[in-house]
């Protein structure tokens, strides 16, 4: 699969093929295929909502710069 | 008497009612005047008149316009009102239909708040058309409001707290007084360089007075042209700006836009936990369903006895080995029949049965002699009877 396709993209494709698995008649091969290709997808996103860490927040600075930005206690 | 040229009541009122509804000025009416009969009525509707010094007209405002007022009316008050005037047949009245009402005093911001908010949509600026889709899983959100306040807090909060993968940047804004409203068009242009998913455009609740720069038609614009998605959360719930409109999306609140922007990670995970069992269920399906259709041929009765397809051959095989036996019995017959009676035949040819009836026959060295030029005298010759032989020397040959 492509490295870069979006999240979004990826839960799009994920839904497409539960459709196209639940709705059509596919032989054994190919839902073998779409499922192994459909694990694969959830895997990365999972990865992506697990293991990435808590984002910085960051603030764009008169000269258009960003820096870390933090709340004021 | 001909009675044909009286109207009813019910005819005229209507008529009337129909020239009210007709005529575009009274469609949307801009009135403003002091309340007084003020009644709220237990259903939620609000029945009053608005008067000034020498006129009076009845209003009434229905309760899903009078949830959104402001302030609490009272007779006396002064305010500025927005409805169309028809006319109620019951009664015969006509009268204002109030959809919004609001205390004069800011009457004048209000008005322009109406004029701009008619001039944009007139332009087309509020089409639905032209709002842009949010995106349902950003990862990198910007947000144009004050660096400090409950706004950026909320926002900033609630973001963490439901999708901390997003990356947040904030484009710090004057968001009141004079300047905020050019401020606010430097952070919209400007957040259009940044790689963003999604913008907030926002502040906490304040005055009319306050919130007054997301009512001004440049931020209007640069909302419209920007190329990023935006949510507005401009003050409380009840309050609405001309930025609402305008923007693709309208929050209530801060934390309402931060939670329209992202997904809460936990319903995310759990959704992609249901996608996955969904797959393995769909998967244990389908190999189950294989497998019990393997198993019925499996279980087939011809596969279960395979000898079966061989007892009709074996059959047919007897029934041929049957034919071929009796087929060749008969020929064995046959020739057996014919042979006893070429035997008979043979018999009746056998020169034996000539001996028995006193014939004989002569051999000289095993050749058979019937005619005299094949001996001479004193050979040797061999004469043999039905029973017996006799040696016997050729005395003399007579030719004959």
């Amino acid at each position: 699969m492509d490295k870069k396709l979006k999240f979004e993209d990826k839960i799009k494709i994920l839904e497409k093929t539960i459709k196209e698995l639940e709705n059509d008649d596919i032989n054994l091969d190919s839902s073998i295929e779409k499922y192994t290709e459909a694990m694969k997808l959830i895997k990365e996103c999972d990865d992506e909502l697990k293991n990435i860490e808590e984002k910085v927040s960051k603030i764009v600075t008169v000269d258009g710069t960003l820096e870390n930005f933090e709340l004021e206690k | 008497m001909n009675n044909n040229k009286y109207l009813t009541v019910s005819a005229i009122t209507q008529y009337l009612k129909s020239k009210f509804d007709s005529d575009e000025h009274l469609r949307t009416v801009f009135l403003k005047g002091e309340i007084s009969n003020y009644k709220s009525h237990s259903s939620g509707h609000l029945y009053f008149s608005i008067k000034d010094e020498t006129s009076k007209i009845n209003a009434i405002m229905f309760s899903s316009s009078a949830r959104n007022l402001t302030f609490n009316p009272s007779d006396g008050a002064k305010v500025l009102v927005v409805g169309r005037i028809s006319i109620y047949e019951a009664t015969g009245n006509y009268q204002i239909y109030v959809d919004e009402m609001i205390e004069d005093g800011v009457g004048n911001l209000y008005l322009a708040f109406e004029k701009l908010k008619e001039q944009l949509s007139k332009e087309g600026l509020f089409d639905d058309k032209y709002k842009k889709p949010i995106p349902k899983i950003p990862k990198r959100v910007g947000v144009i409001t004050a660096p400090t306040g409950a706004a950026i807090k909320d926002i900033l909060s609630t973001i963490k707290r439901r999708f901390p993968v997003c990356e947040v940047i904030l484009f710090p804004s004057l968001v009141q007084g004079d300047g905020a409203k050019d401020d606010l068009v430097k952070n919209i242009k400007l957040a259009d360089n940044y790689d963003l998913d999604l913008l907030i455009v926002g502040r906490g609740g304040g005055s009319i007075e306050d919130l007054w720069p997301f009512n001004e038609e440049i931020v209007a614009r640069a909302i419209f042209n920007s190329k990023i998605p935006i949510i507005s959360a401009v003050g409380h719930e009840v309050d609405y700006t001309i930025a609402d409109f305008v923007s693709d999306l309208r929050a209530p609140t801060p934390t309402g836009a931060a939670e329209m922007a992202v997904p809460n990670i936990v319903d995310l995970i759990q959704y992609l936990d249901n996608l996955k069992i969904r797959f393995n269920e769909y998967m244990y399906r389908k190999i189950n369903y294989n497998k019990l259709l393997l198993d019925t041929f499996k279980n087939s009765f011809i596969l279960k006895n395979p000898m079966i397809m061989y007892d009709n051959k074996k059959q047919n095989l007897d029934l041929i080995n049957e034919r071929l036996n009796n087929l060749i019995n008969n020929k064995l017959d046959k020739s057996r029949n014919n042979l006893e009676r070429i035997i008979e035949k043979l018999e009746l040819l056998n020169p034996l049965s000539v001996l028995k009836r006193g014939y004989s026959i002569i051999y000289k060295d095993d050749q058979v002699i019937t005619k005299t030029s094949l001996i001479k005298q004193n050979d040797l010759l061999k004469i043999k009877l039905f029973k017996g032989d006799i040696d016997v020397v050729v005395k003399e040959v007579n030719n004959g």
